[in-house]
């Protein structure tokens, strides 16, 4: 199974610099739909899905590969491997921030800049000083959820997404599968993210870097952004007007703009 | 729409609430334009707000809808209610909002918590049994293992058992082989057996037979030399001196072979008893007297008193004889035979040596002198011929009685021969 199969790429775009945009914990590559597409013309537009996410192969899932983050960097480096990319301008969101970090870590030669939406690198509080913003039954919360929603979610199925084409703001192009089809690997990936502790991985870093930081983003709040931002070299964090924690789909212009700044500024424009 | 039988929320894209039913603030315990103007995310439990950010909102961003997703709101004091939302995102009139209809879910919750709490058993169940399924593979492997253990260990003990038979077999052939030997072992021997006792009965009778004719013509000699059928002249006595003579010789010689074939045949019965040696050298000693004056030899001869052998009184006589006649028979005229006697060095044997002063006997010729028919020539012989078996039978008689016979000698300067018995 070759990787550019199994983790769904898709590639576009007429610049040669790729741009690779990695979706965050509940989606997929569907989410970059409002932003990817400001960057065509510039930039060579890779776009991917986790394996158990999306339209990717779940049968190439492996439950301790992707039990912790680094799986997820697998994924990541995978595709870069595959499509030789190298001088990556890497957009990562909420926990693809941080899967983004420890790619970069790993191979720090391979990336140009890491744009970072919503970062964090530990959601659990941990006493005295260090404010993720969640206790354990705040996530044992979020699990429960997930449960009961696979029941709901087994009628989300094509029939429904199709008739949402009707509304044309949404864009002609709908995925069958919506977020993560499988319960169990959904389960997996949250509890990969939400009780993952990446703080020490951030030093490590020296690839410059983005942060946007959102207005009253409960998963990533402001202190973590900060954070994030003092423990990473060579970071500009940018404070957003945008509210909540998906400012590429709630705000993409806003997005866009702040990422076409730092990047001209960056090579010099 | 306040009448209606569930919740209403309406909200635009940055989570502000627009609209409240009566029914969604009695859900929660709200009043009228608490929620209005404030985050939607005040409505939930912070679970539920991760999953809003995480999954609900990026739901209907991207497909305009959200169907009986379940969400874990809050009310005003904090209690946990479980309602089931269906969602639209739609714009009006420039706006886009998401409208939001929600109804609790009290027995739902239970049943679908009944329901994923099944579905989790049954998955660990599964795990279980995969588990249980994988150890019994596992131990069926173990046993596989051991079978073909054992049946490498039965073959070998096989192979064991075939060359253990295999050996049993060569040992019985071995065996089979012995008695064979032993068979002929035991007809040899009677064969043996058979010709001594018909050597033994061929010698008496030819003792008998040999003795016979050679006494009766000893016995007539002496008749007439007695002159009992007239007189005879010196002529006459000369001859029959000469008979007789070689009468007293082929007796010796009849003698000695039988006396040799017996001992050969073991047919000598050795009759042991202590032996006093100065009392028995005393004893043969005239016996030898006449050749001694014939030669004018000395003879001395030195016993320690009081010193016994165990010995055949008749035999060890024999010997001493024996080796007396040799002695004076091979010293030169004026010459001295000695006998002596002594314990040995051992204390177990008594020496009886006989010293002649003769010519003594050459080195290669030594070892030869207790052959049977063996006689070492010397020009001092006497003109009496002996038979050559003296010195055979001597030392056979000598190791008959527990001791034995030996011979020294100096070139010149004679000849010891030294009989050993054991001492009583």
């Amino acid at each position: 199974m070759d990787v550019l199969t199994r983790n769904n790429v898709k590639v576009s775009g007429a610049g040669a610099q790729p741009m690779l945009f990695a979706h965050g914990f509940g989606c997929d590559q569907n989410m970059w739909r409002f932003v990817a597409p400001a960057f065509a013309d510039d930039y060579r537009i890779v776009l991917f899905d986790y394996v158990g996410s999306g339209r990717s192969d779940v049968a190439a899932y492996d439950a301790a590969r992707y039990a912790t983050l680094d799986g997820y960097a697998d994924d990541v480096l995978d595709v870069c491997h595959a499509l030789e990319l190298r001088d990556v301008v890497f957009v990562g969101h909420s926990v693809s921030a941080m899967v983004g970090v420890l790619a970069a870590k790993r191979e720090p030669e391979r990336f140009a800049e890491l744009i970072l939406i919503g970062p964090s690198p530990r959601y659990l509080n941990e006493a005295p000083e260090y404010v993720g913003g969640f206790e354990r039954s705040d996530i044992e919360g979020l699990l429960e959820t997930m449960d009961k929603n696979y029941i709901g979610w087994a009628n989300y199925l094509a029939p429904a997404i199709m008739a949402n084409a009707e509304r044309p703001e949404l864009g002609a192009e709908l995925s069958e599968s919506f977020c993560s089809t499988d319960p169990v690997i959904a389960r997996r990936f949250a509890e990969a993210t939400f009780y993952a502790d990446n703080r020490a991985d951030l030093a490590d870093v020296r690839v410059p870097s983005l942060i946007l930081q959102c207005s009253e983003d409960i998963i990533a709040p402001r202190e973590v952004g900060e954070y994030v931002h003092r423990a990473l070299g060579g970071s500009t964090l940018r404070q957003m007007q945008a509210t909540g924690h998906c400012p590429h789909m709630s705000a993409p212009e806003e997005t866009i703009a702040l990422m076409r700044e730092y990047l001209s500024r960056r090579n010099g424009d | 729409m306040d009448d209606l039988p569930c919740g209403i929320v309406s909200f635009d894209d940055t989570g502000r609430v627009v609209f409240t039913n009566a029914g969604l603030r009695a859900m929660l315990g709200y009043d009228a334009g608490e929620l209005e103007g404030g985050h939607v995310e005040r409505l939930l439990t912070v679970a539920g707000r991760i999953f809003y950010q995480t999954h609900f909102f990026p739901l209907l961003r991207l497909t305009g809808s959200a169907r009986e997703v379940f969400l874990l709101m809050r009310t005003k004091t904090g209690a946990d209610v479980g309602a089931l939302a269906n969602a639209s995102r739609t714009t009006r009139g420039g706006e886009t909002m998401i409208d939001c209809v929600l109804m609790e879910v009290h027995e739902r919750r239970k049943y679908e918590e009944e329901l994923l709490r099944a579905r989790q058993a049954a998955d660990r169940a599964n795990e279980e049994l995969a588990a249980h399924a994988r150890a019994l593979e596992a131990a069926l492997d173990r046993e596989r293992e051991q079978a073909l253990e054992i049946e490498l260990q039965t073959q070998h003990t096989q192979d064991q058992a075939a060359e253990l038979e295999a050996q049993q077999e060569e040992l019985q052939a071995a065996y089979d082989q012995l008695l064979a030997r032993r068979d002929e072992l035991e007809a040899a021997r009677i064969a043996a057996d058979d010709a001594n006792r018909a050597k033994s009965q061929f010698l008496t009778t030819m003792s008998h037979e040999l003795r016979t004719p050679l006494n009766a013509i000893g016995g007539y000699v002496q008749l007439m030399e007695m002159e009992v059928q007239g007189p005879i002249t010196e002529k006459q006595r000369q001859s029959l001196k000469r008979i007789m003579s070689s009468q007293r010789h082929l007796l010796q010689l009849v003698n000695a072979v039988l006396d040799l074939a017996r001992i050969e045949a073991g047919r000598l019965e050795y009759r042991l008893e202590p032996v006093d040696v100065e009392a028995m050298v005393a004893g043969v000693v005239p016996m030898v007297e006449p050749q001694l004056a014939e030669g004018q030899l000395k003879l001395t001869h030195s016993v320690e008193p009081g010193l016994c052998v165990r010995a055949d009184r008749e035999k060890a006589q024999q010997v001493l004889i024996n080796l007396l006649t040799n002695a004076v028979k091979f010293t030169p005229e004026g010459g001295e035979v000695s006998v002596q006697a002594r314990v040995d060095d051992s204390s177990r044997l008594v020496r009886i040596e006989v010293r002649d002063t003769g010519i003594g006997i050459p080195p290669e010729q030594l070892p030869r002198v207790f052959e049977p028919f063996v006689q070492v020539p010397s020009q001092e012989r006497r003109e009496r011929e002996g038979t050559g078996l003296g010195l055979a039978i001597s030392r056979d008689l000598a190791r008959g009685m527990g001791g034995d016979l030996t011979a020294s000698s100096s070139l010149g300067a004679g000849s010891t021969f030294t009989l050993a018995l054991p001492r009583a």
